[in-house]
């Protein structure tokens, strides 16, 4: 019988290969990855920390304008369209 | 297209979004950039020109970039550090008269050490031996 607390999906379960056999071990789970708001892709450079995880600012998202919310590939499409606007 | 006093857009890196002008050309590939940009080199693929140009020389200081950019109305990288502004410190009510005392307390001038007496050496007092063995 597992343990009551560990039954819950906030822990994950992995296989271990052992001598003797497969074996679980129990980790806590973590928060998935970030992704862009306009491709869809998961985004780099963007640390998965739950909210009580304390980090510095610039460790959670790459230093850039939209980051940690939009790609570069869409970054740079924002702002060409914009240029484009200017000079019309 | 990228030539010397072409007004671009940086589109890639910490300073996407910003205004630059290209100051001199190195490679086919990279260009100097100054402006509200940091001042080095470029790849032609990390900007997108402008149909503006500004007329500056090959190798041109910031100075004179910032003198153009300044007519066209956009701002410019600045390099200073900013100066500490210097907040008023609150004191309590209660501690105010603490930091009056300390203050006649530091304004007390400081007494001066009398000069040091020189040393003399102790001398024995003078007993007769017959006064000891008794």
């Amino acid at each position: 019988m597992v343990r009551r607390s560990l039954r819950s999906t906030s822990w994950r379960q992995i296989k271990v290969k052992t001598s003797s056999g497969v074996r679980i071990h129990y980790r806590k789970a973590r928060p998935k990855k970030a992704h862009c708001a306009v491709t869809g892709k998961p985004l780099q450079g963007v640390a998965r920390l739950w909210p009580s995880e304390k980090a510095p600012k610039i460790a959670k998202r790459p230093e850039r304008p939209y980051g940690g919310v939009l790609s570069s590939e869409a970054m740079r499409k924002l702002f060409k369209e914009k240029v484009r606007k200017l000079d019309s | 297209m990228f030539e010397t006093g072409r007004v671009c857009m940086k589109i890639a890196g910490r300073d996407a979004g910003r205004m630059c002008v290209i100051v001199d050309s190195i490679d086919g590939r990279f260009v100097l950039i100054d402006g509200d940009v940091r001042r080095r080199k470029c790849n032609i693929f990390h900007l997108e020109p402008l149909e503006k140009t500004v007329s500056l020389k090959k190798g041109a200081s910031h100075e004179e970039v910032a003198k153009a950019f300044k007519e066209l109305g956009y701002s410019v990288w600045s390099t200073k550090p900013k100066q500490k502004t210097v907040r008023p410190r609150k004191v309590r009510e209660h501690l105010k008269v603490q930091e009056e005392k300390k203050g006649h307390k530091a304004e007390k001038p400081k007494k001066e050490k009398p000069a040091a007496k020189p040393k003399t050496e102790k001398k024995a007092p003078n007993v007769p031996k017959e006064e000891i063995k008794k």
